[in-house]
């Protein structure tokens, strides 16, 4: 019997549910002879998660490329602001396509690690407090909480981001230390800081973060080929759980906005335009740079986001 | 329980050893409790500048993440030197004479063993973040401003080497109390009995209420 | 052997190791190194030639904990409590505690042993120290309580008492620490922990008094002070009171909005207490030795948070947390039953062990089994056992065992503030401590039993955050 320890963290959430999915699939498919066990925090912390897979001590891991940058500089592709991404099924195609490219699973063999799928992630937008900014004057002097990236497209447009834990977005939100918290929707309501807004941006979409699953090289070429057969033949229908489970997510994120008497705010096209040219351009001009300084592909990279994400329109 | 234990000095090779290794030590403890000043500082740098010039300090949990390693193990051979990890000493307390060292020398070797074997695991941890190819030599790093994080992570393999130095020391100086069956034994901590002990901290204090 | 077997028999042998005497952090990290080897070539059946794979991928997985567990934001408070203890020394803020309240309470029979715990509470306010507060006081309070014709055991026991005070009312290191293993909001258990710390102290008062008016001779009032007198008295001591507003408008603001992030509120409590210090005259003299005392410490507790790290790491690939809730659970005990009966196993635990260590070497496995006795992590007051939340059942738990822990600073045979109080004062045996702390251990049960009956105590401030 083969057994493998999955490295996530947190508690079982929408997030984790292709990790559920993948596991249950495959002990079913193996009859149990092959088992995964989802480990929420007891092996590794999120951010020592690739680390944990290059030593061997895990087998399957989950982490988020912006925790650590310099770890994996070329999935960072997929965090850039916006890069127009606009729903799921569309992250699911850019990332697939990422992951597939040479360069990126030459990066990720250095941590021993293979590619298995993505946890699409939707835009991270923000909620605040007081009156709706909804103009590119108001974010002037804004502190939101908000890194990496993400940090920087508000910095270029006179937002000030704010380090703050997740832990501590809910207190930091409560006592001024920011005015504006970037989450994705579960983190909202999982970080509480939905209760503490009465505005939320429906169509801001600035970006996200991008969250691979990655297994052992070793392990994955330990595995018998039935056993590989049906870790690889799983993915497409982990993935679709996800996508349905987190549907339903979306679909009562409306009516916990009204609950909660959250206002929905959209952001007029003109104003999505402007903030565009002031923090997308640059911050992708300086990623490709920087890139092409150490050698990596980052311009085609980025093409490939762009085209796939045409190609997956025009399919549409 | 814990507490500082007196530690013997005289002309021999063995405590000069001692006193010049304990130089280092100090030097260490005092760049952790400078650093633990530093959060201080910092504390005082992000409240201020957020409340004053709607300016935080970027990066502010960032950089208390890269202090932390320095406060955390910087000083832990400085502790060892006088027997300040905490254990339980009252069975070992009982124990005169050979037996005292013994004991003394092979809960050394253990310690000694396991801080061997943790120099090779924090110095590979050190290693996958470490990269003389990438800009800043940088293959880890922090999750706002983006810090590389390998200093902090080769702190441990450091400040644990030391140690071994310590404990290598206190090993040698227990080995040679047994095989000579010394009473007072230079360059390593004694028990003191409770008494002592207690005095010794209120000595600690003295003067400072 | 299967993974529960060996997670038994690596604890059982780091028990061995502590009790004999190996210093606690590096038996906790053998101990998990040591299982991570065994679990690892467990995996691969023991085959001979997999045993240097395992012995590999342990020491590296061992050799992330520290780093990993230590470079934490969380983390931080601890340092920044034990620096603003050391800092208040050179302040001069203890002795000016203590002549404020006994200015105004002294007059009461016993008046200036209620004086001595409501200064310990106060101090207990900049310190997160227990045995530090208590070796103070020893030198500040005892004597003065003696000359004024107190009993001279009962003197020393009311310093003993009082001292343990200081873990409970934030900033506490202990209650940090128990957020950290738990991984529980820091500010709502150092909110959690300021009532039943102030309880403990009017409890101690009350006893104080009672024992006082029964006993005429042990502890006579001691009056004759103008209120002008009282007056004078009362700015030394206000920083303290700074402090006490700052690190708690940053937890939690009555008024309004919080102030800041916990984090944020320690550290700028202990830079009001540094100025004061420089005030006072503090040179760098002082401030390299304050800060070398504070770096002992930390470093000290760090090390020991590490080296159960590693254990604990090693507990979590060994599914060891699992299987005892599993167990407990499965007990046919009302839950309130077993709850009682671990804190016991705190009681005599504590006898031998020091707080920190004990908490650190036990939290892992009985607390996963204590929530789960609760209905989960997640379960609701409705459905619980306890009738509270999940992470209300977390700062519920926290605050009774840190109650144990100080609890066991007082018991014979090892009470370390008896030992301390005794070390200070040369007239006082251990035994003369021993005994004059005696009524305490009845005020320490019944708050403690009412911390059980009325967790409303312990959670009134916290429910009031998010
Ligand atoms: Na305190
Ligand atoms: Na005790």
């Amino acid at each position: 019997a083969t057994e493998w320890n999955a490295s996530v963290w947190g508690k079982r959430r929408a997030f984790t549910e292709n990790v559920e999915k993948i596991a249950e699939l495959v002990s079913e498919k193996t009859d149990g002879a092959f088992t995964i066990n989802v480990s929420y925090g007891g092996l590794s912390k999120p951010k020592e998660n690739l680390d944990a897979i290059s030593i061997g001590a895990i087998e399957m891991a989950q982490f988020c490329a912006g925790y650590h940058p310099d770890k994996n500089r070329l999935i960072t592709v997929l965090e850039l602001p916006f890069l127009g991404v606009s729903n799921l099924e569309e992250e699911v195609a850019v990332s697939n396509a990422v992951y597939a490219h040479p360069a990126v699973q030459k990066e990720m063999a250095q941590w021993n690690a293979r590619l298995l799928m993505t946890s699409p992630m939707p835009q991270y937008n923000i909620v605040g407090t007081g009156e709706p900014r909804d103009e590119l004057a108001e974010f002037d002097g804004m502190r939101v909480r908000a890194t990496g990236g993400l940090g920087e497209a508000f910095r270029a447009v006179g937002g000030v981001p704010t380090s703050v834990p997740a832990t501590e977005a809910y207190n930091a939100m409560e006592s001024g230390v920011v005015d504006t918290v970037a989450f994705a929707q579960h983190a909202h309501l999982s970080f509480g800081t939905i209760n503490r807004a009465d505005w939320w941006t429906a169509n801001l979409n600035p970006g996200t973060v991008n969250c691979p699953i990655v297994v052992n090289t070793d392990a994955y070429d330990a595995l018998s080929d039935d056993e590989r057969a049906a870790l690889d033949g799983s993915v497409d229908e982990a993935i679709a759980h996800y996508l349905a489970n987190y549907g339903e997510l979306l679909k009562r994120w409306d009516t916990v906005l009204e609950e909660k008497g959250v206002q929905k705010v959209m952001i007029s096209d003109e104003v999505l335009a402007q903030f565009r040219d002031k923090a997308a351009v640059p911050a992708r001009d300086k990623w490709i740079a920087e890139m092409a300084a150490q050698g990596l592909p980052g311009q085609e990279l980025y093409d490939l986001v762009v085209s796939t994400l045409e190609k997956t329109r025009a399919g549409n | 329980m814990a507490g500082h234990s007196p530690v013997l000095e005289d002309g021999s090779l063995l405590s000069r050893l001692d006193r010049k290794l304990l130089r280092l030590e100090r030097v260490f403890g005092l760049l952790s409790g400078l650093a633990v000043f530093s959060l201080m500082v910092l504390a005082v740098i992000s409240v201020g500048g957020r409340n004053l010039f709607n300016a935080p300090l970027p990066g502010y949990v960032d950089w208390i993440e890269q202090a932390m390693p320095l406060i955390a193990f910087m000083g832990i051979s400085f502790v060892q030197r006088d027997g300040g990890h905490i254990r339980m000493d009252i069975l070992i307390g009982q124990l005169r004479g050979r037996a005292l060292w013994a004991a003394e020398l092979i809960s050394v070797l253990m310690m000694l063993a396991l801080m061997l074997a943790l120099v090779w695991g924090s110095w590979a941890h050190f290693q996958r973040s470490f990269d003389f190819a990438a800009p800043w030599w940088s293959r880890d790093s922090s999750i706002d401003i983006g810090l590389p994080i390998w200093p902090a992570k080769l702190l441990a393999p450091v400040a644990f080497s030391v140690l071994c130095l310590r404990l290598c020391l206190q090993a040698f100086g227990y080995g040679r109390a047994m095989v000579l069956g010394l009473r007072n034994p230079v360059a390593v901590p004694l028990i003191q009995n409770t008494a002592d002990q207690a005095a010794a901290e209120a000595e600690q204090l003295d003067g400072r209420g | 052997m299967d993974s529960i077997t060996i997670g038994l028999w690596v604890t059982a042998g780091m028990l061995v190791l502590v009790v004999l005497g190996m210093r606690v952090a590096f038996a906790a990290g053998l101990a998990g190194l040591v299982g991570l080897v065994l679990v690892f070539w467990a995996k691969r059946d023991f085959g001979g030639e997999h045993l240097g794979w395992a012995l590999t991928v342990a020491i590296k997985t061992a050799g992330q904990v520290p780093h990993s567990k230590v470079a934490s934001q969380a983390l931080s408070l601890i340092p920044t409590f034990i620096l603003i203890g050391y800092l208040a020394y050179y302040a001069g803020l203890t002795r000016a505690l203590f002549e404020a309240a006994k200015r105004w309470i002294a007059w009461m029979p016993g008046g200036l042993a209620v004086s001595t715990v409501f200064a310990t509470a106060g101090f207990a306010a900049v310190s997160g120290a227990s045995v530090a507060t208590a070796a103070v006081f020893a030198r500040i309070a005892i004597p003065e309580m003696i000359a004024c014709g107190y009993n001279k055991r009962f003197a020393a026991g009311v310093v003993a008492a009082g001292g343990t005070l200081a873990s409970l009312i934030p900033p506490s290191a202990i209650l940090v620490i128990y957020a950290i293993i738990v991984e529980q909001d820091v500010g709502k258990l150092l909110l959690a922990g300021f009532i039943p710390g102030a309880f403990s102290a009017v409890i101690y008062a009350i006893l104080i008094v009672g024992i006082a008016v029964v006993f005429k001779s042990v502890g006579p009032p001691v009056r004759g002070f103008t209120w002008r007198e009282r007056f004078v008295s009362l700015p030394p001591a206000l920083p303290i009171f700074f402090v006490v507003v700052i690190i708690i408008f940053f937890v939690y603001n009555p008024f309004g909005d919080a102030w800041g992030t916990p984090t944020e509120g320690g550290a700028l409590g202990a830079f009001v207490v540094f100025l004061m210090a420089l005030y006072r005259g503090m040179r760098w003299g002082e401030l390299k030795s304050a800060l070398l005392e504070t770096a002992k410490l930390t470093v000290m507790i760090f090390t020991i948070i590490w080296g159960v790290l590693i254990y604990v790491r090693f507990l979590g690939f060994a599914d060891l947390p699992g299987a005892f809730s599993d167990w407990i659970t499965s007990l046919h005990m009302p839950p309130l039953l077993i709850l009682i009966c671990i804190l016991l196993a705190y009681a005599v635990l504590g006898m031998f062990m020091d707080a920190i260590g004990m908490l650190l070497l036990t939290l892992p496995v009985v607390y996963p089994a204590v929530m789960a006795l609760n209905g989960g992590e997640f379960v609701s007051a409705a459905d619980s056992a306890f009738g509270m939340s999940g992470t209300m059942c977390a700062i519920w738990f926290g605050i009774l065992v840190v109650k144990m822990a100080e609890f066991c600073l007082i018991t014979p045979p090892i009470g370390l503030n008896c030992f301390v109080v005794a070390g200070v004062q040369p007239d006082l045996s251990v035994q003369d401590v021993f005994r004059g702390v005696m009524p305490f251990f009845f005020a320490d049960a019944v708050t403690i039993a009412l911390l059980v009956s009325f967790p409303g105590i312990v959670l009134y401030l916290p429910s009031l955050v998010g």
